[in-house]
């Protein structure tokens, strides 16, 4: 959507639409958007929250003969949240040497950059995560199922 | 509310399986003078890292009460094992 403003924008300061017109067209493209709101929260908010996060590995081994290894681990959400929250009050020096580390192994990831406020928001993105890994060769059959119920 | 007691059932190679019921309430209970005892160091440990003690400890207490209902299941032809927190 910001996009579509920056084009009228842009038409706009190149002199190709006037004011009125840029008026306008942002007005007819904010008109969908404000529609399409309500839809979309009564839609998140009918979703009902999920309790767990669910991890299930089905591997068989030796060519598959009979000897089939299942994992399956259901984690609370609420244990995800305390967690996260748990990392929150890591000392800066432990987050220095941290993110040390990490760029030591090529994961260029800040995380001092995660504050408390946005935490909340990572668990509650994780509602919509759904990982499947299927992995197939000569010895062994891997499934790997990660998500949220 | 706090977890008050986990289960591990273990089975072998005969399928004969074991179930441990493990009381935490008597954890807890066993666990709490120690607690008390040590939080003078803890506080000071909390000080030197830097880090609110309330703060912690709030967010253990969390933690501790998130721990009910996980429930770990690992399954193989000669063996299994299975841990649920309650």
């Amino acid at each position: 959507m910001n996009e579509h403003r920056r084009q009228i924008l842009e038409m706009l300061s190149q002199g190709k639409i006037n004011a009125d017109e840029a008026e306008r067209l942002i007005a007819a493209i904010e008109e969908p958007a404000a529609a399409g709101a309500p839809d979309a929260g009564s839609a998140a908010s009918a979703k009902p929250r999920p309790k767990y996060l669910r991890v299930q590995v089905d591997s068989e081994d030796d060519g598959g003969h009979d000897c089939p290894t299942k994992v399956n681990v259901r984690v609370p959400m609420q244990l995800l949240r305390a967690g996260v929250k748990l990392a929150g009050l890591m000392p800066a020096q432990a987050l220095h040497r941290a993110n040390e580390a990490m760029q030591e192994h090529g994961v260029p990831f800040d995380l001092s950059q995660i504050k408390p406020e946005n935490l909340e928001e990572l668990v509650e993105h994780l509602n919509d995560l759904t990982v499947d890994v299927d992995q197939k060769d000569a010895n062994s059959k891997v499934k790997v199922r990660v998500f949220c119920e | 509310m706090i977890p008050l007691v986990a289960v591990v059932r273990l089975r072998n190679e005969d399928s004969r399986t074991f179930r441990l019921w493990i009381p935490l309430f008597l954890v807890w209970l066993l666990l709490l003078p120690l607690g008390v005892l040590l939080s003078p160091f803890i506080f000071i440990a909390c000080l030197v890292c830097q880090v609110n003690p309330i703060r912690g400890v709030a967010v253990m207490w969390q933690i501790l009460n998130a721990l009910a209902d996980t429930n770990v299941e690992v399954e193989h032809r000669t063996a299994g094992f299975s841990f649920h927190i309650v």
